[in-house]
């Protein structure tokens, strides 16, 4: 009955993360627009929250640097289960332009597992509120 | 004073300090000194000529040395001031103590090149990572990066 | 007894991870550091690798909100190396969409300024302006952000009469929605207080720390590249260059708004004088060898490519400048001194984009040496409790 209740109000109102692992802004600057008037999110009940501890589903992008590597890792850690990733934007899936850098490992799935991914350079905000609703339909 | 007015009077001013000078186009000016004299010709150009704005400090690796080009400007003219280091002893002098916000432009440089900055006030990286391993400077010609293969979650590597 | 505090690589609402540690007694922060690294993605080695036509794709994504300017800038200096003059028509279509670049990015900023004032329904109200400039940028380019519309040479896509005029709507109505942040001062005293005399830097700091943009002209460093280094068509249009003398947040805030109408008043007489013509001329695909420095007015500040050929299809060296780096020496002198509660104003600012530098927040305790970390939102909830709390300075002046 708990349980029930509980994937209830996840599916209905998800609290995301916005994870910017090195990227150029500009999917999160699409990820911020999503909040604003015209896209607004807030009526599907999702919340922009400040931290991993309240969050269920991460959106992350930007393609992985070195050195925020272990950052990712330990914020994903830190998100209670059950947990979802969404990678926003050519370079979270794969890197983008920046494939083959020295100080880039690749798309955010060489760190941590992806549920789902965005594609775009950036991915406008009526596609990432496409894929959050997406992901939920799933659960 | 027009860009020919400019180049004159340097030439008078410093002398034998000037190495060489170009013009290749209006508001771009080229000015190669020795790497000794590179502390007191900025405090000159500050001092006497207004040259107070320091745009970006660029270092280039071309095969045999290093060359370090330091981009001033001002209302009226652009001067980029180069000099030369020789790759077996990478070290110059700060210019910090002349303009003080070239602090994180000369660290960029001492990260990408593996220069040595002699007098700067803080020589700790700034762009690489923690665990960036030592003696790897990147913007060297000679330095290649050999891409790890990446793993494919669920798919065909 | 001093704390160190780090705010971790990562924040809500829009930031990109950087690191600064402060060192602070009690409210004052008496030191600051700033760790960079998290965002480098080593693009000037990547450039290398790429020909010419690559790189404005590679450079454009240096930034998101100022992408056009990387490529603009890039691509004025490979022009200037193969010795190509594109046509009339093709500038001032690149221009117009650089001035319009900059309205989009100064009302995100008045938003970011607004959320990180506590002023939420500001925050709201600029974006929603936003929407009319990311309309026309799609109707132009076809994306929202990063454009892509130059190319060696001139520019990839041609503006008909019936784009034209939406542009003009479109800067009409920005303009009337504009006018009423400009007379916000009046209705918004408690705003005002809240950004006055916070992040002061004086004239003499900014000449010595090489500071560049908004960030400088609020402390009435008089200096804009678009007037004295007058790329391509800018001496054809009239414009004033946007200063003030209160060397505050409320500073910047005011020379962002007078850039905005600027912007219009420039994007106007464009569409004006707009000639008929050809918009691009064919570029070589090698380079003579020789080199440009290449200067441009970002919406941030003065972004500086230095560019060398060696006559082969790729770059010998691409030094990128952007104007947030050339802005931190400035960020840690005014942090100092400064409330731990101003810290995300001060940082919002310098208009931070660390893409194009760098970021993230530690506060370190001088006596102690202890860290603690606290994150951005914290910091600006316990900035906006604070000022709630405080009296309103009702001798802040709003000077438009």
């Amino acid at each position: 009955m708990l349980n029930k209740l509980a994937r209830w109000s996840r599916i209905k109102s998800p609290w995301i993360l916005h994870l910017n692992s090195g990227a150029c802004n500009a999917c999160d600057i699409e990820i911020v627009a999503a909040l604003t008037p015209r896209f607004d999110v807030e009526r599907f009940g999702i919340l922009l929250k400040a931290t991993p501890r309240h969050a269920d589903v991460i959106i992350a992008s930007g393609p992985v640097t070195r050195q925020m590597r272990d950052r990712i890792i330990r914020i994903y850690d830190q998100v209670p289960d059950p947990k979802f990733v969404i990678a926003v934007g050519a370079c979270a899936m794969s890197g983008c332009v920046y494939r083959g850098a020295y100080n880039i490992m690749g798309g955010i799935d060489q760190v941590i597992p992806v549920n789902m991914y965005v594609p775009g350079c950036p991915a406008r905000p009526d596609a990432i509120v496409d894929g959050v609703v997406k992901l939920l339909g799933k659960l | 004073m027009t860009d020919a007015e400019l180049i004159e009077k340097l030439k008078v001013d410093l002398g034998d300090k000037v190495a060489e000078i170009a013009h290749p186009a209006p508001r771009r000016l080229f000015l190669k000194v020795a790497p000794r004299d590179l502390v007191a010709v900025t405090t000159s150009l500050r001092d006497a000529y207004g040259f107070v704005f320091l745009s970006t400090i660029s270092g280039v690796d071309n095969g045999e040395a290093f060359e370090i080009v330091y981009h001033f400007s001002t209302p009226e003219t652009d001067l980029n001031l180069r000099t030369e280091i020789p790759k077996a002893v990478p070290h110059v002098d700060s210019i910090t103590p002349v303009i003080p916000g070239a602090i994180l432009y000369e660290r960029e440089l001492q990260d990408m090149f593996g220069l040595v900055i002699d007098g700067i006030p803080d020589p700790r990286p700034l762009v690489l990572p923690d665990d960036w391993p030592a003696g790897n400077y990147p913007l060297r010609k000679d330095w290649k990066f050999e891409r790890p293969q990446e793993v494919i979650p669920g798919g065909k590597s | 007894m001093s704390f160190e505090i780090p705010i971790g690589p990562q924040h809500p609402a829009l930031k990109e991870p950087i690191s600064l540690r402060m060192t602070v007694e009690g409210e004052v922060i008496t030191d600051v550091d700033i760790r960079l690294g998290y965002n480098h993605r080593g693009m000037e080695k990547l450039a290398e690798e790429k020909s010419w036509l690559q790189n404005i794709y590679l450079v454009e994504r240096i930034c998101g909100i100022c992408s056009h300017s990387h490529a603009t800038c890039y691509v004025q200096g490979v022009e200037k190396l193969m010795e190509l003059a594109p046509p009339k028509r093709g500038m001032f279509i690149r221009y117009l969409v650089s001035e319009l670049e900059r309205v989009h990015s100064h009302l995100l900023w008045l938003g970011v300024a607004g959320h990180e004032a506590g002023f939420d329904s500001f925050f709201m109200y600029t974006w929603r302006d936003r929407e009319v400039v990311m309309d026309l940028l799609e109707m132009i380019s076809g994306n929202r952000v990063h454009y892509a519309i130059n190319t060696i040479g001139g520019v990839r896509r041609d503006l008909d009469a019936g784009q034209i005029a939406k542009i003009r709507e479109g800067l009409v109505v920005l303009r009337k929605r504009s006018e009423y942040y400009f007379h916000i001062g009046a209705n918004e005293p408690s705003f005002v207080g809240r950004i006055a005399g916070v992040g002061i830097l004086p004239l003499e700091k900014v000449i010595a720390l090489c500071a560049v943009g908004p960030t400088a002209r609020a402390s009435g460093w008089a200096r804009d590249v678009r007037k004295e280094d007058p790329y391509a068509v800018y001496d054809e249009v009239d414009f004033d260059v946007a200063t003030a003398d209160s060397c505050d947040v409320l500073g910047r805030v005011v020379v962002r708004v007078k850039e905005l109408l600027e912007s219009y008043k420039i994007c106007e007489q464009f569409l004006d004088k707009l000639p008929p013509g050809d918009i691009a001329v064919k570029a070589p695909r090698k380079a003579k060898p020789g080199e440009v420095v290449s200067r441009y007015e970002a919406p941030r500040g003065e972004n500086i490519h230095y560019i060398k050929a060696n006559g082969t299809d790729k770059p010998e060296r691409l030094k990128v400048r952007a104007p947030t780096l050339a802005n931190y020496p400035a960020t840690m002198e005014m942090l100092r001194k400064g409330f731990i509660a101003d810290i995300p104003l001060i940082f919002a600012a310098i208009d931070p984009c660390i893409c194009c530098a760098e970021r993230t927040v530690t506060l370190i305790a001088a006596g102690s040496g202890e860290e603690s970390v606290v994150r951005m939102s914290d910091l600006r909830r316990r900035a906006i409790a604070r000022h709630q709390n405080a009296p309103v300075k009702r001798n802040a002046v709003w000077p438009l």
